[in-house]
């Protein structure tokens, strides 16, 4: 066997896999996407572009976006910069910062879901210490139900999502951050640059391409975000929380729609591909690591 | 008085280390205040987990939640609750593990091949798997869920791992890749020269030096499919923690208390994962997720 041939032998299974795995789930998604797909075994029939016209031309579909492009905005902000913000700080020589640093990982560790219960739990009038805490330092003038208000709502589903995602963007700032060459930084100090003229300077350059993968990934996680939106609001109060994968969730599994499901789906995953996609080129060959 | 004595930039100095480790106590309030009501709640009655103000520490405590679910017993005031998370715990473990293992076979070898051989349609196999990683897992649920209940395979722990290797793939071949990447070629050479083949170079040589980029992958895999919710709540019937989790709705049906030491037993393993093998993890997440 040439060694053309024992490279392909080797990647072969993990090729097929994902064609069975992704390709061919991806191509069956579009093909649903103009059909009306029956509850049984009985044969679909293509209705054109019929689906995405009920998609789009639906309403809560409007409403939906609305929301869906705040949470994003709030969650990306919230995710990236309070990640950079610890970043910077565990890069500081502080005494503790070991500890710092494994305290760091426990929140990316804690899966989303898990994140969303223990939000709905610290936030809740009955059980949660928070309405508590701010009830002491008069914040509060009664216990809130915030679930229950349509503003509160989407801030502590953003909140929730946000303190898991900030310990992502954090350890990927921080790996950045680690090989910036000690020399340079120095150098600047030396030259008198403030810290803040050293940020701008040195440190913000050197993690330019870093942040702009951290802000993409960011971004098509908060379009893309069910879990805490699921588990503490189901996407209510009313629809104020109910985003574009809570939309697709009931077009399927409520109104087993798997057609406008499907059409919604395509959507989504063209976006999601998409701004991957633009922020690969506008990467070029910038490594994030520049190792 | 000492502060006379002292020059304007020492002070100056001594104000910003002081921020710097008031910066570094919020943070790990940050982290562990969430943690806190959830860990406090289990360790109580439910009649005390409902006392206003609520307590900051248990007053009473017990470990009647923790024994209820690890004796798989009906606990008081929720019909099966104990039962149904352990069962679910150990069908989560199940799955990780079975989706460790494929991940590694496939990925293992799929990533040596990209790493060392060109064939015809190298490139492409290498960009697809670049593509399937940026397809999102909600774009294609609509297939897997038609399949599956054709074949009758919801809520089947097997095809749940199937579907679960579409979106651990990708980032195993790209952990790994980038691992062997790293490793010299005269390794596997040299192994060739002393007579070995082309696999035994791969299974006795680099298999063994590579080991960090093995555990980074595993863990990494693990994590991603211990907290996957979404493919769980539509394709299982609660068979994995996750939808178990979300699933305790209507609060005041069973006792709070043991959704909150549920809760802590589903965090306990990845959290602990992620802590032994912090170095290996941080590793694999910078250059297999931002490369």
């Amino acid at each position: 066997m040439s060694d053309r041939q024992f490279g392909l032998v080797l990647a072969l299974p993990a090729i097929i896999s994902l064609v069975l795995v992704v390709g061919i789930p991806g191509i069956q998604t579009l093909i649903y996407s103009f059909q009306r797909v029956p509850l049984s075994d009985d044969p679909a029939t293509f209705v054109g572009t019929d689906n995405y016209g009920k998609v789009l031309g639906d309403e809560s579909f409007v409403e939906s976006l609305v929301v869906t492009l705040q949470y994003t905005a709030g969650y990306v902000l919230l995710a990236t910069v309070l990640g950079l913000l610890f970043a910077l700080l565990l890069d500081q020589p502080l005494r503790g910062r070991g500890i710092a640093r494994a305290l760091l990982i426990i929140p990316w560790a804690t899966p989303v879901i898990i994140a969303g219960v223990m939000w709905k739990w610290l936030i809740d009038p009955q059980v949660g210490g928070l309405n508590a805490v701010l009830f002491e330092i008069g914040v509060i003038e009664d216990y809130k139900p915030f679930l229950a208000d349509r503003e509160w709502a989407l801030v502590f589903t953003i909140l929730a999502a946000a303190w898991h995602q900030a310990s992502f963007s954090a350890l990927l700032f921080l790996a950045s951050l680690q090989t910036l060459p000690n020399e340079i930084v120095e150098a600047a100090k030396v030259d008198g640059a403030t810290a803040w003229q050293r940020f701008r300077g040195v440190v913000f350059p050197w993690i330019r391409p870093m942040l702009l993968v951290v802000v993409v990934i960011n971004v098509i996680y908060g379009v893309l975000q069910f879990d805490t939106v699921w588990v503490m609001t189901q996407g209510g109060p009313g629809d104020a929380t109910t985003l574009l994968p809570i939309l697709l969730y009931r077009q399927l599994f409520i109104f087993s729609d798997i057609g406008a499901g499907s059409a919604l789906a395509v959507m989504l995953g063209v976006v999601a591909v998409l701004v991957s996609s633009i922020a690969l080129i506008l990467l070029g060959r910038d490594d994030p690591l520049q190792a | 008085m000492a502060s006379r004595t002292l020059s304007r930039p020492v002070l100056r100095k001594r104000a910003v280390t002081a921020l710097l480790y008031a910066a570094l106590v919020l943070f790990a309030v940050w982290v562990l205040f969430p943690f806190w009501f959830l860990v406090n709640s289990s360790f109580m009655t439910p009649a005390e987990a409902v006392a206003v103000p609520p307590h900051w520490i248990p007053e009473e405590p017990t470990l009647g939640n923790y024994s209820a679910i690890l004796a798989g017993q009906v606990a008081p005031g929720g019909a099966q609750v104990g039962l149904r998370v352990l069962t679910a715990l150990g069908e989560s473990f199940a799955v990780g593990i079975l989706t460790v293992v494929a991940n590694l076979a496939l990925g293992g070898t799929a990533a040596y091949s990209m790493s060392r051989f060109r064939f015809r349609g190298s490139r492409l196999s290498y960009f697809s798997v670049l593509f399937a990683r940026l397809v999102p897992p909600i774009a294609i649920v609509a297939a897997f869920f038609v399949a599956l209940r054709d074949l009758g395979l919801i809520n089947s722990r097997y095809g749940l791992v199937v579907v679960y290797i579409s979106f651990t793939l990708p980032i195993t071949i790209l952990v790994l890749k980038n691992y062997f990447d790293g490793l010299p070629r005269e390794l596997d050479e040299a192994a060739l020269v002393d007579g070995a083949s082309r696999l035994q170079a791969l299974w006795y040589v680099i298999r063994p030096i590579a080991r960090p980029g093995f555990i980074a992958a595993a863990c990494l895999v693990f994590l991603e499919s211990w907290g996957e919710f979404f493919y769980a709540l539509t394709l299982t019937n609660q068979l994995t923690i996750p939808p178990v989790l979300a699933g305790f709705r209507g609060f005041f049906q069973f006792n709070w208390t043991t959704l909150a030491a549920a809760t802590v037993l589903a965090v306990v393993p990845p959290v602990l994962l992620a802590l032994v093998f912090q170095r290996y993890v941080v590793r694999g997440l910078a250059q297999g997720v931002a490369k």
